[in-house]
């Protein structure tokens, strides 16, 4: 799902960049940072629309840099259990396949992949169901639950599911079982 | 609209009993048992939200003699499953009266008086409730959709994570974290630490089980969850059957709060008989507001009406308003004109303070006296603390204005009262024939000296007087 939030940041300036350009350095480093990066808390952020404010800078003892605090807004992404996405298949193994929707990786197992489908290997391998007509291969768009997810300090990572209703391969004009 | 209500009303009560019989409000507090284990009270709560319409929770507090905090969570709660609509809104004690008003006349009392005392400008937040037919027809549907579909999806294993094993050295990988153990070749996964290729497993809920006895828990899992759904089946059936009932019904529909209440007091109006009413059942609903002493703010439309009401009796049957309002005890200044209409309500409130009981004569009013005692008899409770008040009033007044004989005269007189009333509580009916007499007796003479005065005391004071002749001098105030 996708957030627009005010977050804050300390940015710590080389001392090269003050001068009348501060601040489009300020918010170039900011972006440079922070877009697309990923915390466990808010998600991956996807764009920065604006810079609110930045407060007094304070020089740090010892070097020159100097830290000012940032305040912006962005667009985060976060998925959540029991969400439905839809998804890029990336990798297509026989324990299952890969699938990335934007930033985020999901993993959907072969256990969780409707029992008419079966894997085929070779140099383009899929999962195709018995009489050819669905078939999920590498680049195909995919429609996913997830139900589970894993948070790390950096990174998210999710498990999906095609076996309910209504999910699997989109295409333009059948609807997928 | 009584009556499709009733199937629907059935299913609130099945659906309370079914999931709601043993919540307790105690989230964080520590349970203690016994005492104030109250489980079920959220039964009893819906089951008397079946029998209203839009209620006001302080008054259903106090119907239930339910705590209103408890009251309010149990209502929160229920708002939050969506079975009961709430809606906050400030008003003046006015607009209080308002609703209640609003109910008597939904619940068919034939009376319904708005009042139009003084504003109470002061605003408080009241709290209404009602319960939400469509929704709760919704919902509980998706309630058993949900606990039937989250049983057979555990069984058909579809939601569940799955887990690797590592055949050497038999680490549990869960699917999660795969994706650091992806192999070079992309093909499977691989050990971290023997590199060995996992297999796959799949996982239940992994707190049922532990490492081994895989097999056997899993079977037993799988006959638990079978044995789950079929007891949901059995279990619900009277629920689902009656679901089933209410599906073609219209739902009935309460609106909200504004609009329920706009049209329960039209309907009031069609149906309630504006004059000639029990004076008890006009001061009920007028008492109704909940506010604490309502006849002190506004003792002089209470005095309207009963008098008017009175009069509507002895006038068989008046029609509402008398053209002349009747003052209050206390309103009446010295040397005012007091007009028969007046002095008249007066002796009816007079008759119930238990002031003084004079020495004079009696005066035989019969054909005011059933009606007066009828009078009596049914508005003893509310007059009570109106004329209590009058009284008090009065006895400042007195002992303001008068000397100290009269005060002893008055304290005599008092302490003669008490003795003669020794039966007499509060909120117990009693017969005061004596006192009534007296006391019309003691107005009309004050009239016929034209010098009507704020107490009667001082009329028979004057009166007693002029019979014991002390001799002492009265200061007349």
């Amino acid at each position: 799902m996708f957030f627009h939030m005010v977050l804050e940041r300390n940015l710590l300036l080389h001392p090269r960049y003050f001068g009348p350009h501060l601040r489009e350095n300020l918010v170039m480093k900011l972006m440079k940072d922070v877009e697309g990066t990923c915390s466990g808390r808010h998600g991956f952020v996807v764009a920065i629309t604006a810079v609110d404010g930045i407060g007094k800078g304070e020089i740090r003892e010892g070097t020159g840099f100097v830290t000012f605090p940032v305040t912006y807004q962005c667009v985060l992404f976060r998925p959540f259990k029991g969400e439905v996405l839809e998804a890029v298949v990336t990798m297509v193994n026989k324990m299952g396949f890969f699938a990335e929707a934007g930033p985020v990786q999901i993993f959907v197992s072969s256990h969780l992949i409707p029992d008419d489908m079966d894997f085929q290997t070779g140099d383009m391998p899929n999962y195709t169901t018995s009489d050819g007509s669905v078939k999920i291969q590498s680049d195909s768009e995919v429609r996913l639950k997830i139900i589970g997810t894993r948070v790390d300090a950096t990174e998210i990572f999710c498990i999906g599911t095609i076996k309910d209703g209504f999910l699997g391969v989109i295409n333009d004009s059948d609807d997928v079982v | 609209m009584a009556m499709s209500m009733e199937p629907f009303n059935r299913l609130v009560r099945l659906v309370a009993r079914a999931f709601y019989d043993d919540i307790t409000m105690k989230g964080e507090n520590q349970p203690k048992n016994g005492r104030s284990d109250n489980r079920g009270m959220a039964v009893v709560v819906l089951d008397a939200l079946t029998r209203r319409q839009w209620v006001r929770e302080e008054d259903l507090a106090k119907s239930l003699k339910l705590h209103s905090k408890q009251l309010r969570r149990t209502l929160r709660f229920f708002e939050e499953e969506k079975l009961v609509t709430r809606d906050h809104r400030k008003e003046t004690a006015k607009g209080a009266k308002i609703f209640s008003a609003a109910v008597a006349a939904a619940t068919a009392d034939g009376k319904k008086n708005p009042r139009e005392g003084e504003e109470k400008v002061k605003l408080h937040t009241h709290s209404y409730c009602c319960l939400d037919y469509a929704q709760i027809y919704d919902v509980v549907r998706y309630r058993i959709h949900k606990m039937k579909k989250k049983l057979k999806d555990e069984l058909d294993s579809r939601n569940t994570i799955q887990e690797y094993i590592c055949p050497a050295c038999k680490r549990r990988y869960s699917a999660l974290d795969v994706l650091q153990l992806i192999s070079p070749t992309g093909e499977h996964f691989v050990c971290e630490r023997c590199n060995n290729e996992l297999i796959a497993e799949s996982d239940k809920l992994a707190s049922q089980e532990m490492g081994d006895g895989d097999e056997n828990a899993r079977r037993r899992h799988r006959e638990y969850l079978k044995e789950m759904l079929q007891k949901i089946e059995i279990q619900l059936k009277p629920l689902i059957q009656q679901i089933n009932r209410v599906k073609d019904l219209p739902v009935p529909e309460f609106g909200s709060l504004q609009a329920w209440e706009a049209r329960a007091n039209a309907a009031g109006l069609l149906n309630g008989d504006p004059g000639g009413n029990d004076p008890n059942r006009a001061n009920q609903g007028q008492g109704y507001g909940g506010t604490p002493m309502p006849y002190l703010g506004e003792t002089k439309v209470e005095v309207a009406l009963s008098g008017a009401e009175v009069k509507g009796e002895e006038d068989n049957g008046a029609d509402i308003g008398s053209p002349m309002k009747q003052l209050p005890p206390w309103m009446i200044q010295e040397g005012m004109n007091l007009t028969e209409e007046q002095r008249r309500g007066r002796g009816e409130v007079k008759s119930d303070t238990k002031i003084v009981s004079s020495s004079t004569s009696t005066y035989d009013i019969d054909e005011k006296k059933p009606n007066d005692v009828k009078e009596e008899d049914k508005s003893i409770q509310d007059e009570y603390i109106k004329a209590y008040y009058a009284a008090m009033v009065k006895r400042q007044e007195e002992l303001k204005m008068h000397q100290k004989t009269q005060n002893e005269l008055l304290g005599g007189d008092v302490s003669n009262v008490q003795e003669t009333h020794p039966g007499r509580q509060v909120g117990m009916k009693a017969k005061r024939e004596d006192d009534d007499v007296e006391w019309q007796e003691a107005a009309i003479p004050a009239v016929a000296n034209g010098a009507p005065k704020v107490n009667d005391l001082n009329i028979t004071a004057s009166e007693s007087e002029n019979e014991d002749d002390d001799g002492v001098d009265w200061e007349e105030g």
